[in-house]
């Protein structure tokens, strides 16, 4: 069992307070990513529970034992840094077998273990090399395999696939997922990259400037989010979101906005006359002739092979859909725009959160 | 195009060898100068001669045999030498190395005082300590014995040495720190085992440079040591004068053997000399 807990955690710089009373939990075996934008507070969280910043407050347990106190080394976790950490004067294996040297483990164990890991993580070939020998990827393997050999409770990945190309990130993202799968050792993954976070996490929790915004599955962030900040973060391309006021006229609800009337989910709360901000995905929307929906012109269209994405413009605001497949739309076009309506998110413009 | 710029290219490297040949033969002269004594014979020394009619290795067959006044002691001093500079480098590199772990790694309070401290004692010429120096090596008996040249010899070399040190520190990665910590490395495992290994071009440059500190060293040895079978040769080379009739060709060919050491440790080295030194000199 390596369950991890966060209750009311607090984390001051000085006089700066930076993460603001967090509490959560993450379930043994769960890969949980903390995703949000620079400066939100994941990773000093993520480094509080390894042990290398103080907890300004607060509580953070891992299998129920309160571990405050205890040093780095002994909470049973391991890290991947964002540039590897390897060291540089030891080859791939001597790397990979530090932590049992420091332990004084023998060297049966040592060469299981290494040998272990390195059969996962196809790292055989390259355990004689340097690590300016290796590519980045290899590196980050390398560094992986350094975290498989502790056997740990908890594996910390803090934001280890930045330092990589696109085309090595993807690969890379699958390859820590397999392992996961493989492993079924607790993880918590922390990145600024929304699509690393859809992608791997069971559960995501999304944080801005030192607090939850909102924790959930990816479908759950994506069609549910709580307020504004996780709607337009969360998804990419990115929620369209402009601001309306809500109408009600009998059981009749539209928000208007740009002079044209827009549809709203049968759901949703909020009185006649709220500011709200309206949102709607780029993959809710059809694209229709004009006289269809909303009136709207085509002004940019991005081809990317099997999708399409139209930047179209109604009034003053500008809208993204991304449309399966080709399109004949040409720019300056006029179109029509047919909003699912079930997929409409609305938000109260006073407060960001969400109103249906 | 082409001609303008290999005109302007060589203007520059005439410029600079216009600078460096004066400076090389400037430097060079002395050398020179005292290499041809060692192979001159006694009276023909001072001739004036570019090189002596019939250079001869007589005066090294001197020194070597001991067969002078003055090199009663030339092997014994010779060791002398050699024990402080080498005892002087190893403490020096001792105390830099764990004073940079400590301020750079560890972070420890009062570190920054520590590294001002260590430049302001370099606002005070070492002549002028010379004297609180030899009051200080008095008041702890060690007058007369050569641990006070090697520890006067530390104190003067360690603040500078500490600076370096401790900027190049400062360039290591602080993830490998946390990696090895989160490995289970004591903050001792650390310093032996990551971040020893990691500086050893600096620990060389460093070590090097007490060295050759020490092995160059006249005033104190001077002051601190009297009886001629603990002097270093660098000041017993200094004996020679005091004659009337100095044997200088002697006294030159002591002087040329006494460089030698340097200069095979230093051209040995010399590519940790320039890293090593550098590495502290501008933050990456």
């Amino acid at each position: 069992m390596a369950s991890v807990s966060f209750d009311n955690i607090e984390k001051n710089f000085g006089k700066v307070k930076v993460i603001h009373g967090i509490s959560f939990d993450i379930a043994d075996g769960e890969f949980v990513v903390l995703v949000g934008p620079s400066g939100c507070g994941k990773s000093t969280l993520l480094r509080m529970l390894a042990g290398l910043e103080e907890i300004s407050g607060g509580d953070i347990s891992i299998d129920g034992k309160v571990i405050n106190d205890l040093d780095s080394k002994d909470r049973d976790i391991a890290m991947v840094f964002q540039s590897y950490a390897l060291y540089p004067h030891m080859t791939v294996g001597q790397n990979m077998a530090f932590s049992l040297k420091l332990r004084k483990a023998d060297k049966a164990l040592t060469d299981e273990r290494v040998g272990k890991a390195a059969k996962i993580l196809n790292l055989n070939a390259l355990l004689d090399r340097y690590p300016r020998e290796l590519s980045g990827g290899q590196r980050q393997r390398v560094a992986m395999g350094r975290a498989i050999v502790r056997d740990p409770k908890v594996f910390l990945f803090d934001e280890p696939l930045s330092n990589l190309d696109a085309k090595l990130r993807v690969a890379m993202r699958a390859e820590i997922k397999s392992l996961h799968q493989r492993l079924k050792t607790t993880t918590v993954y922390v990145t600024h990259d929304q699509i690393e976070a859809m992608t791997m996490a069971d559960r995501i929790v999304v944080m801005h400037d030192g607090i939850v915004e909102q924790i959930g599955t990816p479908l759950e962030l994506f069609d549910h989010p709580c307020n504004l900040f996780v709607a337009q973060f969360i998804g990419s391309p990115a929620m369209n979101v402009f601001e309306g006021t809500l109408r009600r006229d009998g059981a009749r609800m539209w928000v208007d906005a740009d002079g044209q009337q827009w549809p709203v989910p049968a759901s949703t709360s909020g009185k006649d006359g709220q500011a709200v901000h309206y949102g709607i995905r780029p993959g809710n929307m059809l694209m229709l002739e004009p006289g269809v929906g909303i009136s709207a012109k085509v002004e940019v269209i991005e081809p990317t092979g099997a999708e399409t994405e139209i930047i179209v413009k109604v009034g003053e605001t500008r809208f993204t859909l991304v449309l399966h497949g080709r399109t004949d739309a040409r720019p300056d076009q006029s179109v029509g725009l047919q909003i699912d309506v079930d997929m409409v998110h609305l938000f109260d413009r006073a407060d960001g959160k969400r109103l249906s | 195009m082409k001609r303008a710029w290999s005109l302007r290219k060589v203007s520059t490297e005439a410029q600079l060898l216009l600078v460096g040949i004066p400076v090389l033969i400037w430097t060079m002269i002395p050398v020179y100068h005292l290499f041809l004594f060692a192979i001159s014979p006694r009276d023909k020394a001072t001739s004036g001669r570019l090189w002596p009619e019939n250079p001869t290795l007589q005066n090294f067959e001197f020194v070597f045999g001991q067969k002078h006044f003055y090199l009663n002691h030339f092997w014994l001093q010779l060791g002398n030498s050699l024990m402080i500079a080498i005892a002087t480098g190893l403490i020096t590199l001792f105390i830099a190395t764990t004073a940079a772990f400590a301020i750079s790694r560890l972070k420890v309070r009062g570190g920054r005082t520590v590294m001002n401290l260590a430049l302001f004692t370099y606002f005070i010429p070492a002549a002028f300590l010379a004297v609180p120096m030899y009051k200080t090596m008095a008041t702890y008996g060690l007058l007369n014995n050569r641990w006070s040249l090697i520890l006067a010899m530390v104190t003067i070399a360690s603040p500078y040495c500490i600076w370096v040190l401790k900027q190049a520190s400062d360039k290591l990665p602080w993830e490998l720190d946390e990696a090895a910590r989160i490995d289970g490395a004591t903050p001792l495992q650390l310093f032996r085992l990551v971040y020893v290994p990691l500086m050893v071009p600096s620990l060389v440059a460093v070590g090097t440079y007490a060295l050759l500190l020490a092995w160059n060293e006249y005033l104190y040895g001077f002051l601190l040591l009297s009886k001629e079978t603990d002097l270093p040769l660098a000041v017993a080379l200094g004996n020679f004068l005091s004659a009337d009739d100095s044997p200088w060709e002697l006294l030159m060919a002591t002087g040329f053997i006494y460089a030698l050491p340097p200069a095979a440790i230093y051209y040995a080295f010399k590519r940790y000399m320039v890293s090593g030194l550098t590495a502290g000199a501008a933050k990456g």
